[in-house]
């Protein structure tokens, strides 16, 4: 956390605690009194994503369950319980099984409240005593007048300004005039007053679940074939595309769950490359992937329930055809995501690859395979050096004869077959990546020296037509005395 | 129905033939050309893997690069709108020549990025990846590996490629082939490449040898490729001084066009 002097800490745990540090504190004092610390830099959208997550666990007891935005401190959420205490047996066992299990499943400590208002629950939360608390409705201005007034939720500034005036806890501002308050701060002090004692209805923004797309079939009588579970997940896509085309989402991964009679689950995870909404694709990849399990998968006594559920969605919005569809450039790539997928299905999802450049000099890195997705990135315009079409993995040696040592070859053995060279073409030399292997300073051939030596490549071609690529490793002379050969690479 | 698709601007033109853009070498193939929509075998000699993929790479670039109007070349500069080409290739067996490598292709004129390569375990799966590839429509070529082809999977894989009118390029390394319903199998060899006054290569050159061809006739040539400009042309092979010259060289000869830089 940035503030004037530098990072300052943000949240601590307890051994922090223990040694003396404070939330608020800078960073470099923390250091100086503690010796070692663990740092890490705040990540406020986590955070966020993180509290959201727990606010919906949370719906479990209210369908109300707002998380605490920036103002409010983000650590917490309010849940209106108004409804639901009865369901729970009381707010009393309400509260203690939230807290048990907060601490239980989560690992969180908490301090949990009660009240009437939001604004006065908020308030008992964070400054009450005890981590717990029920507050009796319309008592709100008695359990609130101990506490001072960065209870009532205002910006720093007001609660400096309010403790410089003498005003140092909550009690203190329930029975002055309002106008000089008014007149002197803004609105927000009187309303979050008012808010705390109820005399002002603050409404909740409640958290919103993300869509569940998910279709069940109980069967009457339990299935065995693989055609009949196709049949039925065609069936269940089916149902979930007028809701999916409805919220404009195509499906990018799913997942099929046949529920055994003796009670087993089997689950079948398909991942596409473009977000889809059509079901033939849908039926013929979970054909594919029941084909490839079929020696794993043990219908058993059969399947008597079916449940296809849809994990991941991506947006995809209509697309508008065309007169010429059977040409279209949008239709190519589609049907070109269709064959990957059901290639991947098959054979495996590292089966399918593209080509993708890497920046580095050496030829056995400027290149790697990534998994095929429809679309291709464009590789950077070509330099002027010759590549060979294929690159042997790991460069093998050979004995070469070269009339001086740092010349070109003239004749090489290799793998048991000798080559008398009729042309060499190089050197192209392609140094060692310096900044991935550290030399030490000043730079020189040592005893140990760590970094690759450099290379020194030529295309050679002997009688019959055959062309090699060639390198010797290390400057003769500079680097090292002993020269050795490597065959890399074959060309076209 | 047909007229209209011509006139409307955008379409892509379902393509018939390939042409080699080389006369000695079209005026054998039936149709002027490589049929697409047919299988064609080919064969590398004894040590010419490299080369024949080399030869193989040189017409998926042709396929790539060629358009058959200007204004179509101008709507689809940035990429191919008949779709990329597929390459199948079997993990097994090919371990000593090592893996293609993406700027190697780039050397012979094939964008690497036009290409999907597909990698199978198994003979079986490397035909049905290939059959589901033609199938499929999204391709503009589709090229594998197999060893062993017999006559009816080779007159199935013949037939998938006819129905959607796409050429099937099959890399056959096996030394004794049996009868196939391929349209026309080649033979590739290595051949001395081309080199200009300094003794720098400049293009690659191959021996090719159509051995068999229907309705065709079989013929033997020295071919060079240019990658720049995606053409074939025939090396001269008696003018050639480089060949005439190699006979009787002497040492210093040698030395002298070897090139240092």
């Amino acid at each position: 956390m940035a503030g004037t002097g530098g990072p300052r800490i943000a949240a601590l745990n307890e051994a922090a605690e223990a040694a003396g540090l404070a939330s608020g504190e800078p960073l470099a004092d923390a250091r100086a009194k503690a010796g070692f610390l663990q740092v890490r830099a705040v990540d406020m959208a986590a955070d966020d994503a993180a509290l959201r997550r727990l606010t919906l666990w949370a719906t479990r007891y209210t369908p109300t369950a707002s998380p605490w935005d920036e103002e409010n401190g983000a650590d917490g959420f309010f849940l209106e319980v108004e409804g639901s205490a009865h369901l729970f047996g009381g707010e009393q066992s309400l509260i203690a099984d939230l807290s048990t299990r907060l601490k239980k499943n989560f690992g969180l400590p908490v301090r949990l409240a009660v009240a009437a208002t939001p604004g006065a629950a908020w308030a008992l939360a964070r400054f009450n005593a005890e981590p717990l608390c029920i507050l009796p409705s319309s008592q709100e201005a008695a359990a609130l007048a101990p506490l001072p007034v960065e209870a009532l939720r205002l910006t720093p500034d007001i609660c400096a300004t309010l403790r410089r005036l003498g005003f140092k806890t909550v009690g203190a501002l329930l029975d002055k005039p309002r106008a000089p308050f008014a007149a002197r701060f803004s609105a927000k002090l009187l309303r979050r007053l008012d808010q705390a004692l109820g005399r002002v209805d603050e409404p909740l923004v409640p958290v919103v679940p993300p869509p569940v797309y998910h279709s069940l079939r109980y069967l009457i009588e339990p299935i065995f074939t693989q055609q009949a579970i196709v049949a039925y997940a065609r069936r269940l896509m089916g149902m979930l595309v007028h809701v999916l085309t409805r919220d404009d989402v195509g499906v990018r991964r799913l997942r099929l769950s046949l529920y055994n009679v003796d009670g087993t689950v089997e689950t079948i995870n398909i991942a596409l490359t473009l977000p889809t909404r059509s079901v033939d694709h849908v039926a013929r990849l979970i054909d594919l992937k029941l084909e490839a399990l079929a020696a794993v998968c043990e219908a058993g006594f059969g399947f008597e329930t079916i449940g296809l559920a849809i994990t991941q969605t991506e947006p995809m919005p209509a697309q508008q055809m065309e007169i010429t569809s059977a040409f279209a450039e949008e239709d190519k790539s589609e049907y070109c995501a269709v064959l990957i997928d059901k290639l991947r299905q098959r054979l495996g999802p590292q089966s399918v690859r593209r080509f993708e450049p890497v920046a580095s000099h050496l030829p056995e890195r400027a290149e790697m395979l990534k998994p095929a997705t429809a679309e291709a990135r464009a590789w950077p315009e070509p330099e002027q050096t010759t590549r060979p079409l294929l690159l042997l993995p790991q460069a093998e040696p050979a004995e070469v004869t070269a009339l001086v040592p740092d010349g070109p070859p003239r004749r090489f053995s290799w793998r048991g077959e000798t080559h008398e060279i009729t042309g060499a073409e190089g050197p192209e030399r392609i140094a060692s990546e310096w900044w991935r292997h550290p030399l030490p300073f000043p730079l020189q051939a040592e005893e140990g020296q760590v970094g690759a030596p450099a290379r020194d490549y030529y295309l050679v071609e002997n009688s019959d037509g055959q062309r090699f690529w060639l390198y010797r490793e290390g400057i003769y002379g500079r680097e090292t005395a002993q020269v050795r050969w490597f065959v890399h690479g074959l060309f076209a | 129905m047909e007229q209209l698709r011509r006139l409307l601007p955008g379409v892509a033109e379902v393509r018939k033939t390939l042409p080699f853009g080389l006369s000695a070498l079209d005026s054998y193939l039936p149709d002027g050309g490589l049929a697409c929509g047919a299988l064609h075998e080919i064969v590398p000699e004894p040590r010419s893997i490299p080369a024949t993929f080399g030869f193989i790479a040189a017409i998926l670039a042709r396929i790539t690069f060629s358009t058959s109007s200007p204004r179509e070349e101008g709507l689809y500069a940035g990429g191919n709108a008949r779709g990329p080409l597929f390459l199948v290739l079997p993990t097994y067996g090919f371990r000593e020549y090592g893996r293609l490598h993406g700027h190697g292709l780039r050397a012979l004129g094939l964008d690497p990025a036009q290409l999907i390569l597909v990698e199978t375990s198994h003979r079986k799966e490397t035909l049905w990846a290939i059959e589901e590839a033609l199938h499929s429509g999204a391709p503009a070529a589709v090229a594998g590996v197999i060893d062993k082809l017999d006559l009816r999977t080779s007159q199935r894989l013949h037939l998938a490629a006819t129905d959607c009118g796409l050429p099937l390029l099959l890399l056959r390394p096996a030394q004794n082939l049996e009868a196939s319903a391929a349209a026309t199998r080649w033979r590739v060899g290595t051949a001395e490449a081309a080199r200009d006054r300094f003794g720098l290569i400049t293009r690659p050159r191959w021996h090719l040898k159509l051995e068999r061809c229907r309705n065709g006739r079989p013929g033997e040539w020295v071919v060079e490729y240019d990658h720049v400009a995606h053409r074939f042309s025939l090396a001269a092979t008696l003018a050639d001084p480089a060949r005439t010259r190699g006979a009787s060289e002497s040492h210093e000869e040698l030395l002298a066009r070897t090139y240092c830089a």
